[in-house]
């Protein structure tokens, strides 16, 4: 469960490496706005694309993965990075992060 | 082998509605090797992006301890290294993963079905003659071995006075022999 504090790692390869959560946007695969204490103190958005608590998708599939990471994304909702590292969920498309998916190298 | 069914356009008056069915497949447990059908079960996906599908949380429950499927008894994985079950038939041959989506053709998918149940029912019914083969040697030996027993231990079931006395209560294979010359001749004696 991805709360304030937490500590996220990234799945892109954006400069970043190791985020923590400041605040939580929405529900399901959350929005962050995350800090970056490793390699700069900024505050910047992501989306949270694994997590160690279950995922129950539509279709009733439910999905865990071994780590929680993120994506660092930009206001719109664009990855920063050009490349995704691992598997995505496919509600990512539906909540709109649909470059994020095209990025991936495999959708779940 | 059954197929994606990725979109599907209704249209509705002026709209059109671009629907993203799911993709639907049945999936093998990792850990135990049964299907997994949706709805059911877990997925995980490791670092390295490889994905585990579990039917149950007692599938799951084995995989985080650690244990190896192939050392736990019950598994598919267990039978099949030790031969206890069926490795080889050309019947699996047809139930490998196919990821090319096929278009949707009503015949064929009319045919498959069908090919589905008969080669469900091939299958099930070689599998069981492999067990049964294997079993046989073990049932032969196990006859041979309650004939013995019998033998020995036939003073548990009947007593050994009764069995002299009453000639019809012994066993199948002790055979009295009353003939009709021996009698003959024993009657003047006995007489």
């Amino acid at each position: 469960m991805i709360q304030p504090q937490t500590h996220l790692n990234v799945a892109d390869n954006s400069r970043t490496r190791e985020l923590m959560c400041i605040r939580v946007i929405e529900a399901m695969i959350k929005e962050a706005i995350p800090n970056t204490p490793l390699e700069r103190l900024e505050v910047i958005r992501a989306v949270i694309v694994y997590t160690r608590k279950e995922l129950k998708c539509d279709n009733g599939m439910i999905i865990r993965y071994d780590d929680n990471a993120t994506v660092v994304i930009d206001q719109e909702g664009n990855s920063k990075g050009t490349r995704i590292f691992g598997a995505i969920a496919r509600e990512l498309r539906q909540l709109n992060f649909t470059k994020i998916v095209l990025l991936a190298p495999e959708v779940l | 082998m059954i197929s994606d069914i990725v979109n599907v356009i209704f249209c509705l008056g002026n709209c059109v509605l671009l629907v993203n069915l799911r993709r639907m497949r049945l999936e093998k447990c990792w850990f135990c090797s049964s299907t997994v059908y949706p709805g059911h079960g877990i997925q995980f996906v490791r670092n390295d992006a490889k994905i585990f599908h579990f039917c149950r949380s007692k599938c799951h429950k084995n995989f985080k301890m650690k244990r190896n499927p192939r050392k736990v008894k019950w598994t598919k994985a267990y039978r099949r290294l030790h031969g206890k079950d069926m490795t080889q038939d050309s019947t699996f041959e047809f139930e490998r993963k196919r990821n090319r989506p096929e278009r949707y053709d009503r015949n064929l998918a009319e045919n498959t079905l069908k090919a589905i149940k008969k080669i469900d029912k091939i299958r099930s019914d070689r599998a069981s003659d492999h067990i049964k083969n294997r079993l046989k040697t073990g049932k032969v030996q196990r006859q041979k071995e309650a004939r013995k027993q019998l033998e020995l231990g036939i003073h548990l079931v009947k007593a050994p006075l009764a069995l002299a006395q009453d000639s019809s209560l012994c066993l199948p294979k002790i055979k009295v022999n009353v003939s009709q010359a021996q009698t003959e001749e024993n009657q003047p004696m006995e007489e």
